[in-house]
């Protein structure tokens, strides 16, 4: 009998061992699969666009050769540029202005000499081709960038492609001091152990010398897509990605469309999208416990008074964008005819945008850190290139669809 | 006996608190607010001890051939953007329209003969608070007997000037020529805003607002007319409503609400289901719903100017100030869209109709 139970209590333990480790894969099971589906990646969608004028090729038929070509200018173009300068007209602040109603025509008067006088247009542009340049045909249009390799690999090194990108009213120029430390650190004081890069510095299309998008609709996805399929032209799989103002968003989207290519994002410009609760809360008790929402001594410097410095700050700011974000065409046309209303436009951004406190200078601070050189190359990029038009409606693509950008901050 | 002393006493407790309070509502009644009146002064550098130069000078416009050489020169190297495709008005002022204006403004606009168009109505300069201000100054050909002119100030708006009055001087001045019956006739006084057209701009900053120039035209009304500023009329377009002590009327084609309080946020929430409520009629509900899309986003779609001119003035209109195409195409796109919305979906922006 005993021998019985024993065997009916085996007997039962054994369905119960059967059951048990069942239920264990079952729960198991269960909780991987709850596990990677929160860790699942929302991607963005890539899709398609045609950006060309005129008729779309037969799939496969798209040119997808590289051209090098090289910056170039002309006695005409130089002797238009020297023909507009001294037909400048030119209007009086009022007493005092500084450059609180704007670029301070006093000064607009010294930087105009400078560019009529001393500038020189050609040597800028052997500047500008130090590193080689590039075009080619992504979807209609043709992109330009500089693709710079690093002259010699140390033992051992991988080297890293970099993309960097560029946003408003800047360009691949603003690239140029940074490259070297990125393809040749040990030249530059940095340690051989440091990563090497190849960096490729594309122009937005619309900006420079890319070619400008000839149809509605190309928004800061369709710049990710195109950059994405210049890279795979380059040859690479894997690459890392660097981005301020509108780079910031491009290379953004980028990594959200193809997060296993991007391996590495740098953003020295970041746009803050989920609004809620929490943070008006820690915004609220910030100014006066900033300890304990986690803001440093710094940041209740920055932040606070907060209406006075984000919202009416931001609203002085913004008038810019809010009409190249519904008038592109008509804010830029005149910037295209007048290269002195054009500078006035885009340098008003460089001294502001660098300090704030630039708006009590009667200089604006520009020449505290820049070289009217450096200021006055990037604006010629814009005027030799006309793309001040094309670069202001890349607002009102990304503005008018998708106002809040909510699309890109899920 | 006592009662009725005391219902006496009564009585006259109350009239005298129900006097009171009528001959209090009276008198409250006519104290209206007005805005103070305040002194300025907008020329260069300091304010002279000396007495202010009140001369009225009369004033013509010139041109040159210097003047339109420079014009045709500009006009000759305007530099294009292509248009994004199916674009017409959307995204501004679409340049292949633009071309063909440009193209009429060199070959076929006569400035020369639009200068004398100018000057057919007298115009005159005269110096206030430090600025020279310029008018256009009509009198009426020929008064009725027994009837006096009555003075009008007709005030423009931006992007548009004295000139927008032209066609309407006529039948205010001159009624009877016009089929128009002569009760009211009008000497018709219409100033250049400081800063915009013919009158000087101010050289100073801080208070250059609707209001001061309020009390310049003011000081404009009290040295033209002859009369004791009995009667006083006022036409204002965007820009320019400001009550003066003198004025015996005022008449609008904008106007702005300032004072939003709740009924107007119900008014916009339940509007749209209850129009009868709020006093809306037909046309009210069909051009204010959906709120959000005609009124809100419109707003915002073509506010652009206003945020960026009235935060960098100086740096939108320097290169306007250069580029005649583009101070063109700056200032035509409002006359096309303030004309009508609907002018954005055609590709010439509706403007010569």
């Amino acid at each position: 009998q005993i021998i019985l139970c024993f065997h009916r209590s085996f007997e039962y333990s054994q369905k119960h061992a059967v059951l048990v480790p069942v239920a264990a894969l079952g729960v198991g099971g269960m909780l991987v699969f709850w596990m990677r589906s929160r860790n699942r990646i929302k991607i963005l969608e890539m899709g398609n666009g045609w950006w060309g004028s005129g008729e779309r090729p037969l799939k496969g038929r798209e040119d997808r050769s590289i051209h090098p070509f090289k910056i170039e200018t002309s006695d005409k173009e130089i002797e238009d540029l020297h023909r507009r300068l001294d037909q400048f007209r030119y209007t009086p602040h009022v007493e005092g202005a500084a450059f609180h109603y704007g670029f301070n025509s006093s000064y607009l008067q010294k930087v105009v000499a400078y560019w009529r006088n001393q500038f020189d247009w050609r040597k800028q542009v052997e500047v500008l081709n130090k590193y080689p340049h590039y075009h080619t045909t992504i979807e209609g249009i043709d992109i330009h960038f500089i693709h710079v390799k690093p002259p010699y690999v140390p033992h051992g090194q991988a080297v890293r492609p970099l993309l960097m990108v560029h946003g408003w009213p800047g360009s691949f120029y603003e690239f140029y001091k940074i490259i070297p430390l990125l393809t040749e650190p040990a030249r530059h004081g940095l340690t051989e152990d440091d990563v090497v890069f190849e960096v490729i510095c594309p122009s937005i299309p619309g900006y420079g010398f890319s070619e400008a998008p000839h149809l509605e609709g190309f928004d800061s996805i369709a710049a990710a897509r195109i950059f994405h399929k210049l890279m795979s032209r380059l040859g690479f799989r894997e690459y890392y990605l660097q981005g301020g103002d509108w780079g910031s968003r491009i290379t953004t989207n980028m990594a959200q469309m193809l997060p296993q290519s991007v391996k590495g994002l740098h953003l020295n410009l970041v746009f803050v999208g989920k609004q809620g609760w929490r943070r008006l809360i820690s915004i609220m008790l910030g100014a006066y416990v900033p300890w304990l929402v986690g803001l440093s001594r710094e940041d209740a410097r920055r932040i606070y008074p907060f209406m006075q410095k984000n919202v009416y700050d931001l609203i002085r700011e913004s008038g810019y964008l809010h009409i190249q974000a519904t008038k592109p065409d008509t804010a830029g046309c005149g910037l295209n005819d007048s290269p002195v209303g054009l500078a006035a436009y885009i340098l008003e951004k460089f001294s502001t945008w660098t300090d704030k406190s630039f708006l009590y200078k009667d200089d604006g601070g520009l020449e505290s850190k820049y070289s009217l050189d450096e200021l006055l190359t990037n604006v010629m990029i814009y005027w030799v290139t006309s793309s001040i038009v094309p670069s202001m409606r890349f607002y009102k693509e990304n503005f008018s669809r998708d106002p809040d950008l909510t699309l890109h901050n899920r | 006996k006592f009662c009725s002393s005391l219902a006496g006493i009564m009585l006259l407790e109350v009239f005298l608190a129900l006097g009171t309070v009528i001959i209090y509502f009276l008198f409250s009644k006519k104290k209206e607010e007005t805005l103070s009146f305040k002194e300025g002064w907008w020329g260069r550098g300091q304010k002279p001890d000396s007495e202010e130069d009140t001369t009225i000078r009369p004033f013509k416009v010139e041109t040159t051939e210097e003047e339109l050489s420079d014009l045709f020169r500009r006009l000759d190297q305007a530099r294009f953007t292509e248009p994004l495709e199916n674009s017409c008005f959307h995204y501004g002022t679409n340049s292949v329209y633009l071309k063909k204006v440009v193209s009429y403004w060199k070959n076929q606009f006569n400035w020369k003969k639009q200068v004398e168009v100018l000057n057919k109505y007298p115009q005159f300069k005269t110096k206030i608070q430090g600025i020279d201000i310029h008018f256009v100054h009509v009198k009426p050909p020929r008064l009725p007997e027994g009837q006096s002119a009555k003075p009008l100030l007709m005030v423009h708006g931006w992007p548009g000037s004295f000139y927008e009055f032209y066609k309407i001087i006529p039948l205010l001045t001159d009624p009877a020529s016009h089929g128009l019956s002569d009760e009211h006739i009008f000497e018709v006084i219409c100033p250049s805003i400081p800063g915009y057209g013919f009158s000087e701009a101010p050289h100073k900053k801080v208070l250059v607002g609707p209001f001061q120039f309020g009390i310049l035209y003011d000081s404009l009304i009290l040295n033209v007319t002859n009369f004791n500023h009995t009667l006083f009329l006022f036409i204002c377009v965007p820009f320019s409503g400001f009550i003066f002590s003198h004025m015996k009327g005022l008449h609008l084609n904008l106007a702005s609400v300032t004072n939003m309080g709740v009924i107007h946020l119900l008014s916009i929430l339940l509007g749209r289901y209850l129009p009868g409520l709020f006093g809306f009629q037909d046309e009210d509900v069909k051009r204010m719903f959906p709120f959000l899309k005609k009124g809100l986003y419109r707003i915002l779609l073509e506010s652009g100017y206003a945020h960026i001119q009235a935060t960098k003035p100086d740096t939108v209109g320097c290169g306007l100030n250069d580029s005649p195409v583009g101070l063109a195409a700056y200032i035509l796109e409002k006359f096309s869209s303030w004309t009508d919305m609907e002018f954005q979906n055609l590709e010439d922006g509706g403007l010569e109709r």
